[in-house]
């Protein structure tokens, strides 16, 4: 029985035991994508790699493939593997043609997953959508009026062929509008109360955003407003674009989750001081949007030239536990930008209640395509319906019908990846912080081969693994899949040129199941995977 | 394709046989035969065979052999070694393809006359830049030679020389008589000596004289080919270097008394004849003459010390009295009497021999592992895939020393207890090849091979397998993998091939050149290697001496020699006046050695210490006008393509590092790019899972280390070297006349015809051939 060190960690293992298995005993995540224990081990990706010293000579091995030996001083989670590891990640990145997330997804502030809101839509899963929407969004039928909607320029359809974008914010009101209607408003859950206070000075769109992510982690937040009614700037709105009810019945949801509204309560010195706050709360947030000079000095903040003096990644004041957010802290204009930085400061003030190292959220990660050539948006419209854009027939006021909407989200080329969620590659990527551009390249041509039994293949994000190659030759394919070529050039194909399919007759749903990618996937992982 | 047409397939399959291992020779003799691999053909393979139709597409699409389309009626071969690279590689295949009318993208032109292929490396470095016209190899092209190449070609091809036969009798009895020696190697035929050879065979006929015209191979001065030497009983050997065919008269003439009298007397007329008839008849055929005391020739020869090369220029290589008259099969006799193989090993061992294929791994530790290892079937296998641009060491050898080579493996059989082997040689080298397999049917159908080793109770069976085309199987586990069948894709050692390689068994692999030196350590002892050398390199290292030296050609020198003793008195230092700026040693694998460091002694670990390493031996000077930046791109070009494409670094790392390396060739680098290339250099070196991933970045980093300044100047959008074409542009100076010459042969017609004026380049025209710079009488061209 082999006893060998892993990172600091004596552990024992079986003869004949990797690295690999050593490691997962001790329960330390060493990544791997082209592991799979029935093909034994590829060595394609590398990301597995450890360092071991032996004899007193180190060596970086693929801990997949080298063997368990007694005395192996092994060094996983350092600094010199996770760099390795992560140009590893970045390599396969470099030459990985897809996006794991769609562009109207990556663009939008507050995180939206758009195309799978709008595959809801479209299979009339009206239930899943409005969580898909609340999940993301605090108020989202005043954003399905008002939202400035950045993501509509990132859709792939507002280009001279698609026949404009597709109507994402008007797609995000007809289901927002269902929520409203609904009985009990798809209210998301609140975790356990942690017995924390917060007062949020302002509630406004950045207010209301800060208090929706906190309230969800279980404080208690408590929003104090000058005005005789919540709701900020929105107030401002004319009744046209924005109906006092919409906004009253959105604000009536956050009541229901718990919020505290203080009407009619201006703060500074000669009402409720800053320092009454932090005395009376475990921490406040500033988001009373701009304020003058003359009020910041009221409330006893140091300022910067346009608000508010805070650290700028994290809102943090120099009151540890006093943070700002919005125009409190500079002038917003877009309404959305406003409730993002509102979440944003919120996250980092949350992280300092519970006493984690406070550090922005990064955004999710995703592989980036970029722009398309036209022979590659053609392979994604052809998949998609080809009507132009729709706009409600009963004027905007009305919004979408159900057949309209539905007829709208068939519009939509769905650019994210069907593997989203349960890619190895992806998952392991956020996790060592990858940077998918860090080499500047010229990208091959998104490919895709649609197959008899629903069988997709995107050769660009093939990794090489060659665990479908494998698995084609242990059940014996007649036909099979193969590296073709050599050098960077390699691709996985069926040989002598036939479609892809004619290599996988027999297994190409243990293929897909076991591609750590999203090379090779089933047309309808989409639904399989969300529902 | 008719069905009947597919015989062909059903004949060769039952020929080759239907196994797994049978795939590569397959597909060599059905391109051999259709001169591509007709689909057809492939299908007909997988229903006749037991190769899955994966498998075979994997191999087929591999290996640069393989062809998927039709070809021309010729195949233009543009050799792309690291000699050739730096004397203009590119500018000769641009040239040519204009010349072939082959558009760009394609490879053969509409006619279907010629297809052009580019190769990593022919092995004529010293002859670079070389083109090989379907056999025909032509050496030193440049743009302006291409049309009469292509028409001497054509012209060859009209009347084909008979092709060389191996293993004929000698005419003559071999005592007390005179001989003219021809070098037969592949550069040597490059440069017509299998023309000369021809020519004199026919002359000493002809004349009825005393002398056996012998071939003979490698003489190692390259520089010099052809070269023959004239050897007479109780004289000084004479050597005539270039000698042309046509002159192989006047040399049979003045050197050789023709037998009888009649033919004394009709020579007398016949020199008289040509004196009245040509007038110059008596210029003296001395110009070709060269003396071994030559200070040209001493200085080249003088250092070097031959084992792997023992007898050089003296030995046919295919005469196995020879061979057996020059101590030949002295050793294996010997080991074959020895009753206890672990001496064999010892006497290894204590020689200090370490593998001579690049990584220096001792030999005789090696051996015994393998002989350790308790398996019922062992192999040995000569690794000749020498597939590194700019070394052809092993080629030569083979070439020249085919029964040394397979003594030194037969050796290594008995040594370590196998009883079958292989030659692994690359496909570049057809000459190796036939010589080779001339060498094994000779010994056995003397009986010294195959059921009884040299008579004695041991049998022993060598067999060839031609690799093709793909540099990484030089990489011992990737080479097993070929030989079995499959693509040739390196995997993680241990197990190293000494305790499971070829099918699982245990199977030692050793170089050539390793191989080549273990019948002399047998015959003269350990302690007679290990004299020569360093503390730890011992024995000697064959180079190939290429690039921009005077003279270049095979050498071989005692391990410790310095980087200055070859280049600057063997090679004779840098021609036309340019300054000595690095050598270039060990290949993709290797590094660039600045000319300050050039009293590095060349044994294992000085090499290693200046960040290169020894490699196979491959050795290319070059002066100051070679761009290092360009160098290491033209190395990590080579590697991105030649990687098996297993793994993520090796395969997308060194693409990443072309990528840079091109950005910084075409002035679109940036300062932070020195850093993320040194870093990136580093990670795929770290990272990679074989030799060739961890040893690609090498030309990236010593050039990096030893000559920053020139990366640091392509970020500023210079070129110190002129070399980079993005970065550089041709200007006519105030000293043009206006002769047109120029513009006569630029062939892109970027110099308006102006007589009597001074010229223009245009710029958006000029593709930078360099061809008006090397035509113009009055050096009026000027490169900014």
């Amino acid at each position: 029985m082999p006893e060998l060190i892993i990172d600091g960690q004596s552990v024992e293992v079986a003869p004949g035991a990797t690295l690999l298995d050593a490691a997962r005993q001790l329960g330390i995540d060493i990544p791997t994508l082209c592991y799979l224990e029935q093909c034994g081990p590829m060595t394609s990706c590398l990301v597995c790699v450890v360092k071991v010293t032996q004899n007193g000579r180190a060596r970086i091995v693929p801990s997949c493939a080298a063997k368990a030996e007694p005395g192996m001083v092994v060094e996983s989670e350092t600094t010199e593997i996770r760099d390795l590891r992560r140009t590893a990640f970045e390599l396969l990145l470099s030459d990985h043609v897809g996006d794991c997330l769609s562009p109207c997804h990556r663009i939008c502030p507050l995180d939206l997953n758009i195309p799978r809101m709008i595959r809801q839509i479209e299979t009339n899963d009206l239930d899943r959508a409005i969580t898909t929407l609340r999940q993301a969004l605090a108020l989202p039928a005043v954003l399905g009026r008002l939202c400035s909607a950045p993501c509509q320029n990132g859709c792939r359809r507002g280009g001279s062929c698609g026949g404009g974008s597709a109507a994402i914010r008007d797609l995000e009101r007809f289901v927002a509008d269902a929520c409203l209607r609904s009985p009990d408003k798809y209210l998301p859950a609140r975790k356990p109360s942690t017995g924390k206070s917060i007062a949020i000075v302002g509630s406004g769109p950045t207010g209301l955003a800060a208090a929706y992510y906190l309230l969800r982690q279980g404080h208690a937040c408590t929003l104090l407003d000058r005005q005789p009614r919540p709701g900020g700037s929105l107030r401002r709105v004319d009744d046209t674009s924005l109906p006092p009810a919409i906004l009253d019945a959105e604000l009536d949801a956050f009541k229901q989750m718990g919020a505290q509204f203080q009407v009619s309560t201006p703060v500074g010195a000669d009402a409720l001081s800053t320092d009454h706050l932090r005395r009376n709360y475990d921490a406040v947030l500033i988001a009373a949007g701009e304020l003058s000079k003359t009020e910041l000095d009221a409330l006893g903040l140091l300022a910067s030239p346009v608000g508010v003096r805070v650290n700028t990644a994290t809102g943090q004041t120099e009151h540890p536990n006093v943070f700002a957010a919005g125009s409190a802290v500079k002038p917003v204009k877009q309404l959305v930008r406003a409730m993002s930085e509102g979440q944003a400061a919120a996250e980092c003030l949350h992280q300092f209640l519970v006493g984690l190292p406070i550090r922005p959220l990064e955004k999710a990660f995703s592989s980036v395509m970029g722009r398309l050539e036209a022979p590659e948006l053609d392979l994604f419209l052809k998949s998609a319906s080809p009507i132009p854009r729709t706009a409600p027939a009963q004027g905007l006021g009305a919004g979408f019908t159900v057949d309209e909407a539905r007829g709208e989200a068939a519009r939509c080329l769905h650019c994210d990846c069907r593997a989203e969620g349960s890619c190895n590659l992806q998952h392991y990527a956020e996790l060592y912080g990858a940077n998918p551009n860090r080499f500047a390249r010229q990208r091959r041509l998104f490919e895709q081969h649609r197959h008899p039994a629903r069988v997709i293949f995107e050769p660009g994000k093939c990794i090489l693994c060659g665990i479908c190659i494998h698995i084609a030759q242990q059940a014996a394919e007649p036909l099979g899949l193969t590296f073709v070529g050599r050098g960077f050039n390699v691709q996985v194909a069926a040989p002598l040129d036939r479609p892809f399919s004619d290599g996988l007759q027999k297994v190409a749903a243990e293929c897909v199941k076991h591609c750590p990618t999203g090379a090779i996937v089933f047309d309808d992982t989409f639904e399989r995977t969300h529902s | 394709m008719a069905s009947d047409s597919l015989q062909f397939v059903d004949q060769t399959v039952a020929r080759i046989g239907r196994s797994p291992d049978a795939v590569i020779p397959l597909l060599q003799a059905v391109q051999e035969h259709y001169r591509y691999l007709p689909k057809p053909a492939l299908d007909r393979i997988c229903a006749l065979t037991d190769i899955r139709p994966a498998t075979l597409w994997g191999i087929a699409t591999f290996y640069d052999q393989f062809r998927h389309r039709p070809v021309g009626k010729h195949i233009v071969h543009v050799c792309h070694g690291t000699a050739c690279h730096v004397t203009g590689a590119d500018r000769v295949e641009d040239a040519l393809r204009r010349q072939l009318h082959i558009p760009p993208g394609e490879d053969t032109d509409p006619q279907q006359q010629f297809t052009i292929e580019s190769v990593a490396c022919l092995g004529c470095c010293t002859l670079a830049p070389v083109v090989k016209l379907d056999q025909h190899t032509y050496g030193h092209i440049t743009a302006e030679k291409l049309p009469r190449v292509v028409s001497d070609f054509l012209s060859l091809e009209a009347a084909p020389p008979s092709p060389e036969t191996v293993g004929q009798p000698p005419a003559l009895a071999r005592s007390g008589i005179s001989q003219i020696h021809v070098g037969l190697g592949s550069c040597c035929m490059a440069k017509g000596s299998d023309l000369l050879f021809a020519a004199l065979k026919e002359a000493a006929q002809e004349f009825n004289a005393e002398v056996l015209v012998k071939r003979v191979g490698c003489v190692g001065m390259c520089h010099r080919t052809p070269l023959i030497e004239i050897r007479s009983p109780n004289q000084p050997a004479k050597f005539y270097a270039a000698v042309e065919p046509a002159e192989a008269h006047r040399v049979v003439r003045q050197h050789f008394r023709p037998r009888g009298l009649w033919r004394r007397i009709s020579r007398a007329c016949g020199e008289t004849l040509d004196r009245l008839l040509v007038g110059e008849a008596d210029e003296p055929i001395e110009r070709y003459a060269l003396n071994q005391r030559d200070p040209n020739v001493s200085a080249f020869l003088g250092r070097q010390v031959h084992i792997a090369t023992e007898h050089f220029g003296h030995l046919d290589p295919l005469d196995l009295e020879e061979y057996e008259a020059h101590d030949g099969f002295q050793a294996i006799r010997r080991v074959l009497q020895q009753p206890q193989p672990d001496q064999i090993i010892d006497t290894v061992e204590r020689s200090g021999l370490r593998g001579r294929g690049g990584a220096g791994f001792p030999s005789g530790p090696k051996w015994k592992v393998v002989r350790r290892q308790d398996a019922p079937v062992k192999y040995v296998i000569c690794n000749g895939d020498e597939g590194d641009p700019g070394a052809f060491m092993d080629r030569m050898l083979l070439e020249s020393f085919p029964y040394r080579i397979i003594e030194g493996l037969a050796i290594a059989a008995v040594a370590v207890g196998a009883h079958e082997g292989f030659l692994y040689i690359r496909r570049e080298y057809p000459l190796a090849v036939s010589r080779i397999r001339a060498a094994l049917d000779q010994l056995e159908q003397r009986g010294w091979l195959g059921d009884r080793l040299m008579g004695f109770d041991y049998p022993l069976r060598l067999s060839i397998k031609e690799g093709a085309g793909a540099f990484v199987c030089g990489e011992e586990t990737a080479l097993i993998a070929s030989i079995e069948g499959e693509r040739g894709m390196p995997r993680l050692r241990p197990p190293f091939p000494a305790e499971s390689g070829l099918w699982n068994r245990p199977t030692l692999i050793n170089n050539v050149e390793t191989l080549a030196m273990v019948p002399w350590i047998i015959r003269r002892g350990s302690e007679a290697f290990a004299a020569l050398g360093t503390a730890t390199s011992k024995g000697t290292k064959v180079f190939a001496l290429a690039g921009k030296v005077q003279r270049g050609g095979l050498i071989e020198v005692p391990m410790g020699t310095t980087i200055r003793e070859i280049v600057e008195e063997i090679g004779g230092g840098v021609p036309h006046g340019r300054k000595f700026k690095a050598v270039q040693i060990g290949g993709p694998s290797g590094g660039c050695v600045p000319a300050r460091l050039a009293d590095t002694p060349v044994d294992y670990e000085s090499l290693g210490a200046v960040g290169a390493i020894m490699g196979s031996g491959g050795l290319v000077v070059l002066d100051d006008t070679d761009c290092m930046v360009d160098i290491a791109r033209y190395f990590l070009q080579f590697t991105q393509d030649q990687s098996c494409g297993r793994c993520t670094f090796c395969r997308v790392g060194t693409r990443r590092m072309l990528d840079l390396l091109e950005r910084l060739c075409t002035g679109k680098g940036r300062p932070e790019h020195l850093a993320e290339l040194e870093q990136l250099a580093r990670q795929v070196s770290q990272g990679s899972l074989c030799g060739l991933g961890k040893t690609a970045p090498n030309p990236v980093l010593t050039t990096l280390r030893y000559f920053r300044s020139e990366y640091e100047a392509h970020l500023a959008g210079r070129c110190p070297a002129r070399r980079c074409t993005a970065l550089i542009r041709y200007q006519v100076t105030a000293d043009c006349t206006g002769c047109t010459i120029c513009a006569q042969h630029c062939p892109v017609d970027a110099i308006p015809m102006a007589p009597y004026q001074r010229h223009t380049i245009n710029q958006e025209l000029c593709t930078r051939c360099d061809t008006c710079k090397r035509v113009c009488p009055h050096n009026a061209i000027e490169v900014l």
